[in-house]
């Protein structure tokens, strides 16, 4: 069972391992410009946060976003250049795995992706500033980005499957993931949203990620709400995943 | 004689567009079969409905007797094949290609070694096997490439267009590659190449419009041409002026130019009067009647038009 997925995802990790240190390097360098430069730049302007000072606020939600986006990168990217230009997704669909097993071994290709430069920005953030947590916190906080990075990187493989474009992939990314990602409580929080639309910015599973997961790093309380949003989001965003994937090919 | 795949009345269209109309074939196994016609015939829908990759409309196909639609992973488990491109993973090394082929094939890892060696040794890229393919010549790529579908030992292999934009050498050394695996597998290859199914193959079918014209084999549609008229016309000069003489003449059937050599088949030996009387003895260098050939048989059936 899933003999195929594994095979994929092997693969994946083969290249991956071949690149590692300059994959790790590119995707580190993003998540620290916005710590140094927020955390610090802003330093003077901006107090506490919801109790904490702004760096420690920020960084749990710096090195969530690197997952999730890593993830759906990796999925929409790695799914678009095998299916448009390597082709290799239609070498894999004449041997006898199934297309499960290919939508399957992407995202979580696109999950490992995501978990791997989520701890290398985690690592460099705890080396270079003051920025700690306690151990016991981290297998809750663990829970949000495992969900987070399997919804970012279903998401992926939806992209990746259904834009023939290598510039709407891009498109995506601009107008609807950074975003999702932004406005959902990395930099500030909800609270901070007028009460009107707060409980709509609530309800979307960006907000359960970024809120949720940052509750569970620093104070090591787990909402329940917002993991079942994820985890709900996450089984509708797989079903979608290998759905469309499978009808796509068929065409 | 037990067929290795058969397709009984398949149809497959494309929203209005009809791919594949109503097409019956049987293909007897350790034989290979080509499938011959003109660009958007139908050949590479075929081979795609037999290697599951599309579902016919309506029909069955079925592959060592098993059905593509509802038997799909046992037929995977049968076929090896070699796409119109090269597909492979630019990523990894010729032999990660095939060792990632052997594992989604559930080859024991002992076994891919051995069968891998073997592979790499018979399309002699031994000493390449490290490299990635983007390195590659293109006959080089494609040798891999048929490397990769034999890894875990098929039963039927397909070859969709396997020497296009090859080089004459490399087309050679698939050739003999494909007349070596003749005896142990069931081949089914498509092509636009006349020679190559000329010279490889035991059975040949032309398709046009997603339907078949003629099926036997090399010789056998040869002969259907045997009361054919097809000359060679050689001039010594003005050939645009004939070339555009010919093409108009209404019992010009056919009608190729190399050069300054023209290659046409009448309608019947009466038109040879009036194509003299039209084109005069002034320019002709030479004139001669040929025999008629497999592309004579291929033009007479699908016509001269340039397709899209």
């Amino acid at each position: 069972m899933f003999k195929g997925a594994f095979s994929i995802w092997n693969r994946d990790m083969l290249v991956l391992r071949r690149s590692l240190f300059t994959e790790l390097l590119a995707v580190v360098a993003s998540p620290l410009t916005f710590y140094l430069a927020f955390g610090f730049g802003l330093k003077g302007y901006i107090a506490n946060v919801e109790g904490v000072p702004y760096t420690v606020f920020m960084a749990p939600g710096l090195i969530t976003m690197t997952a999730v986006s890593a993830a759906f990168d990796e999925s929409a990217w790695s799914m678009w250049f095998h299916r448009k230009v390597q082709r290799t997704i239609e070498a894999y669909r004449v041997t006898p795995i199934t297309v499960y097993d290919i939508v399957i071994g992407k995202i979580i290709s696109g999950f490992t992706h995501g978990a791997l430069k989520g701890v290398a920005v985690a690592a460099v953030i705890f080396l270079l500033t003051g920025f700690r947590v306690a151990v016991t916190h981290l297998a809750g906080y663990l829970a949000f980005i495992v969900l987070g990075s399997m919804i970012f990187s279903c998401l992926g493989t939806v992209c990746g499957t259904l834009l023939d474009k290598p510039e709407t992939i891009g498109k995506v990314q601009a107008v609807v993931i950074m975003p999702l990602i932004f406005m959902s409580g990395v930099f500030f929080p909800v609270s901070s949203y007028p009460a009107a639309i707060r409980g709509y910015v609530t309800a979307i599973p960006t907000t359960a990620l970024f809120e949720g997961s940052r509750v569970a790093l620093l104070a090591g309380s787990l909402n329940g709400a917002y993991l079942a949003i994820l985890a709900f989001s996450a089984a509708v965003a797989f079903a979608g995943a290998v759905a469309i994937f499978n009808r796509k090919i068929e065409e | 004689m037990e067929s290795a795949l058969s397709l009984r009345a398949v149809t497959k269209r494309f929203g209005p567009i009809t791919a594949v109309e109503d097409f019956s074939l049987e293909v007897v196994r350790g034989t290979i079969f080509a499938l011959l016609g003109p660009n958007g015939a139908g050949k590479t829908t075929i081979i795609r409905i037999l290697t599951t990759l599309l579902r016919p409309t309506s029909g069955t196909a079925l592959v060592e007797g098993f059905d593509v639609q509802h038997e799909g992973k046992r037929v995977r488990r049968l076929i090896g094949v070699v796409p119109q491109e090269n597909n492979l993973d630019r990523y990894l090394t010729a032999r990660e290609n095939l060792l990632l082929q052997a594992r989604l094939h559930g080859m024991a890892p002992a076994e891919s070694r051995r069968r891998i060696d073997e592979l790499l040794e018979l399309v002699g890229l031994v000493g390449r096997q490290h490299d990635f393919p983007d390195t590659f010549s293109g006959g080089m790529q494609r040798r891999l490439v048929v490397a990769r579908a034999l890894v875990h030992r098929p039963r039927v292999l397909f070859l969709d267009e396997p020497t296009t934009g090859l080089d004459p050498q490399s087309r050679r050394a698939v050739w003999e590659y494909i007349e070596s695996l003749k005896d142990s597998m069931t081949i089914f290859l498509t092509t636009h190449y006349m020679d190559e199914a000329d010279a490889l193959c035991d059975r040949i079918v032309i398709m046009d419009h997603g339907r078949a014209l003629v099926d036997g084999t090399a010789a056998r549609l040869k002969e259907r041409m045997a009361h054919a008229h097809v000359y060679e016309l050689q001039f010594r000069a003005n050939a645009e002026r004939y070339e555009a003489m010919l093409g108009g003449f209404p019992f010009v059937r056919s009608l190729r130019r190399t050069g300054d050599t023209f290659r046409l088949c009448l309608a019947g030996e009466e038109s040879l009067k009036p194509l003299m009387d039209a084109i005069g003895t002034d320019d002709i260098r030479k004139l001669c009647l040929l025999e008629p050939s497999l592309e004579d048989v291929f033009i007479e059936l699908t016509g001269r038009e340039v397709r899209e």
